[in-house]
């Protein structure tokens, strides 16, 4: 087939499965979309900012397991899409971003809008490429996609000069990619078989692995099969059911107590697809002391990266647990450690105080929203309070059912990952839980959602302040609250106004009789996307805490209550 | 701080020194001697570096985090009894 580089560039992503890119055009990007105007296959959202385009790949890539594109011109178009890549380098997501670039005569001549965006993205992309020969351009794709998906999944980033684009060249179809996975060694396997069989109190560390190996099936009939405790991480809520009494939730800074005791009072810990991140581990030469540690991961440079593995497991979780799942046979019995672990169950609930003055508590919306939009719903999330509280809060039933920034941490991710989430899985309710403060940094993307009729559902905890540097500001800075008061409770901007003129429903809550009329009010919305702005009280507090730095049986479960933290260790 | 000698085969269009370099600088890993040379056909490079790690990295977790690198087709340790002693 004759064509030019964009002409391969379209056929060449269709070939590869992409049914849509989130992206805004621009000059050095200009003759790829040509004939994307023209393609059957491929549906272009346009964004209202690059940034919103990274992360809506984010967004449908987690909620469909498929890679994730979005495109972009050069210089300022590709440079606003580094934030979402490190968000997906670090969160493991497959994306593949595809850039314009200046001419190839003019490249390192500080060109119009020439950004060096390769080497700019070299510490956060599994690769990148510059294409530039036309004819490379299908295989290129190819690679592109294939190794975004594969091993660790993460971001991939196609430089593509604009004369390379416009030049004329023969379309020769990429072969079709290697899809083998690691062979996993039985020798380990069998190792970690028989610690497991022996631990008297293990625990089953699952992390976000699990989600993206597709593993959450097979770990449900080894979890059950075993009767072992279950915690999942902030990026595998959902891995295992949270209605299943194995389960003790999240561990980590904002972890339940049980989560948290089950790791550090724990002989076995059985890490799946997680990495030991210092949100979990709290203080490291502290954390679990006298736990062996089994750890499997599909990315050697992973384990032994801050803790020592005792049976290292080099593979793809769905392998590791299916051969678990063959050679495990007996556990110890655990009939005590289940009773330490649920006496901390039942002393130590996930629960919440209303606050003094009659306002909103945020956790009760949240609670709420969960039960009336359900478990198969999608949940995105901001960064914050309003995210720890989504973590804890809604009860997850289903892998890929929340989806937040966990490593990088990335306000305004909440409402561009909905609406990516909404495009990959149209027929599921989803519901990005933000905060007032990441809101205003991507709310925009509200009004591509009503253009392009993706009908997500956003509910602002609006708390009037940057909550969670409140929080520490109030336990660590001795209350000086500097700069982080936002005036969102002086309706500065006013979201119900802000909705409407985005095209959106707007909606305002702020008492307690009226949350479930609110939530079921938006949850008939379905013509468009509809914002809940939900005034909160300022002053709530996420908790249980680990204060960071410290080591995990600091646990506080409340102000001053300090359930594992042994008196004669002080 | 430890030091230690890696030797890696290297794909070297795409920038590929460029990306082992910045991994070495975001890993806080110091470079303390680096030569580069073509080895054989294929646009293969031949890499030996001298790095110093901070206290308490190991080098066989460098090794793998380069081995993550797509330009990277090979990295060997060549100094097997400092690896031990570390
Ligand atoms: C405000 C804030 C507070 C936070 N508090 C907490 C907290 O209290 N608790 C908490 O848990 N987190 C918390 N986090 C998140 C934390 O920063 C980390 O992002 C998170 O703990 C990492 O999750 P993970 O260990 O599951 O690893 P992920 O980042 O999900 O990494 C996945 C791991 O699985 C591996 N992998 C990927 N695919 C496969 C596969 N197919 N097979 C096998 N392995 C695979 C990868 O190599 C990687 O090692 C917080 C974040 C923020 C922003
Ligand atoms: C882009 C970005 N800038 C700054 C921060 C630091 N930060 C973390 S949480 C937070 C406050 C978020 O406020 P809001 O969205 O209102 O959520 P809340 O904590 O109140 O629920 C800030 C500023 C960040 N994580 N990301």
């Amino acid at each position: 087939m004759d064509t030019t580089g964009a002409g391969a560039l379209v056929k060449a992503l269709e070939d590869v499965g992409c049914e849509v890119i989130f992206g805004m055009p621009g000059g050095a990007i200009l003759p790829a979309y040509d004939p994307l105007l023209d393609s059957v296959k491929i549906r272009h959202v346009l964004v209202r900012h690059e940034q919103g385009a990274g992360h809506a790949a984010q967004g449908y890539a987690q909620a469909t397991g498929r890679v994730g594109v979005c495109m972009a011109t050069s210089g300022p178009g590709a440079t606003n899409l580094v934030t979402p890549l490190a968000d997906a380098y670090m969160d493991s997501v497959p994306v593949v971003a595809v850039t314009g670039q200046v001419a190839r005569s003019v490249i390192g001549t500080d060109a119009f809008q020439e950004a060096d965006i390769r080497s700019i993205t070299l510490p956060i992309t599994k690769h990148s490429f510059q294409v530039t020969d036309p004819a490379d351009i299908p295989a290129v794709i190819a690679e592109a996609f294939a190794l975004a998906a594969s091993g660790r999944p993460g971001p991939v980033l196609v430089d593509l000069p604009k004369d390379v684009q416009a030049a004329p060249v023969t379309y020769t179809p990429a072969p079709p990619a290697d899809r083998r996975r690691p062979a996993v060694s039985p020798v380990q396997v069998r190792k970690a078989a028989q610690l497991i069989a022996t631990a008297r109190r293990p625990v089953f560390y699952v992390g976000g692995g699990v989600i993206r190996s597709g593993a959450a099936r097979a770990l449900f009939q080894l979890a059950t099969r075993t009767g072992i405790p279950v915690v999942t991480t902030l990026m595998a809520r959902g891995a295992f059911p949270d209605s299943h009494p194995q389960h003790l939730g999240m561990p980590g800074m904002h972890g339940t107590v049980p989560a948290v005791a089950a790791l550090q009072r724990s002989d076995l810990l059985i890490a799946l697809g997680t990495r030991f991140d210092d949100r979990v581990t709290g203080s490291l030469p502290h954390f679990a002391p006298d736990a062996a540690v089994v750890h499997a991961d599909i990315d050697p440079a992973e384990i032994s990266k801050n803790r020592r593995a005792d049976v290292p497991i080099v593979g793809d979780c769905r392998d590791v647990i299916a051969a678990l799942n063959a050679v495990v046979t007996a556990t110890a019995d655990l009939t005590s450690w289940w009773e330490y672990l649920n006496g901390l169950r039942t002393s130590f609930p996930l629960g919440y105080d209303w606050p003094a003055d009659g306002a909103l508590a945020p956790q009760h919306v949240i609670e709420r929203l969960s039960t009336i939009a359900g478990p198969e719903a999608i949940y995105t999330s901001g960064v914050g309070q309003h995210q720890m509280w989504a973590a804890q809060y809604v009860k997850y039933e289903r892998p890929a059912s929340f989806i937040n920034s966990g490593g990088l941490g990335t306000m305004g991710f909440a409402v561009p990952a909905a609406m990516g989430a909404q495009v990959g899985a149209p027929d599921r309710v989803v519901w990005a839980i933000d905060g007032d403060g990441c809101f205003q940094m991507t709310n925009q993307e509200l009004t591509t959602c009503a253009i392009e009729g993706i009908p997500i559902k956003v509910a602002i905890i609006n708390n009037g302040n940057l909550g969670m540097v409140r929080q520490w500001q109030n336990l660590f800075y001795g209350g000086r609250y500097s700069h982080t008061r936002l005036n969102t409770h002086n309706r500065l901007p006013d979201f119900v106004k802000l909705a409407d003129a985005m095209g959106c429903a707007g909606l305002r809550c702020s008492d307690r009789s009226e949350v479930d009329a609110v939530i079921t009010e938006a949850m008939a919305v379905r013509d468009r996307p509809v914002v809940v702005d939900f005034v909160v009280g300022q002053d709530a507090q996420v908790w249980p805490m680990v204060a960071a730095g410290t080591g995990n049986d600091e646990i506080m479960a409340a102000r001053g209550i300090r359930p594992l933290f042994d008196e004669e260790d002080e | 701080m430890t030091t230690h000698s890696l030797s890696m085969s290297l794909r070297n269009e795409q920038g590929g020194l460029a990306r082992v370099v910045v991994l070495f600088s975001s890993r806080g890993v110091g470079v303390e001697r680096l030569s580069l040379r073509p080895a054989g056909p294929g646009g293969l490079f031949l890499l030996d570096v001298e790095v110093a790690l901070p206290p308490g990295r190991s080098p066989a977790q460098l090794v793998e985090q380069l081995r993550r690198l797509v330009d990277v087709r090979e990295v060997r340790h060549t100094d097997e009894e400092l690896e031990l002693g570390a």
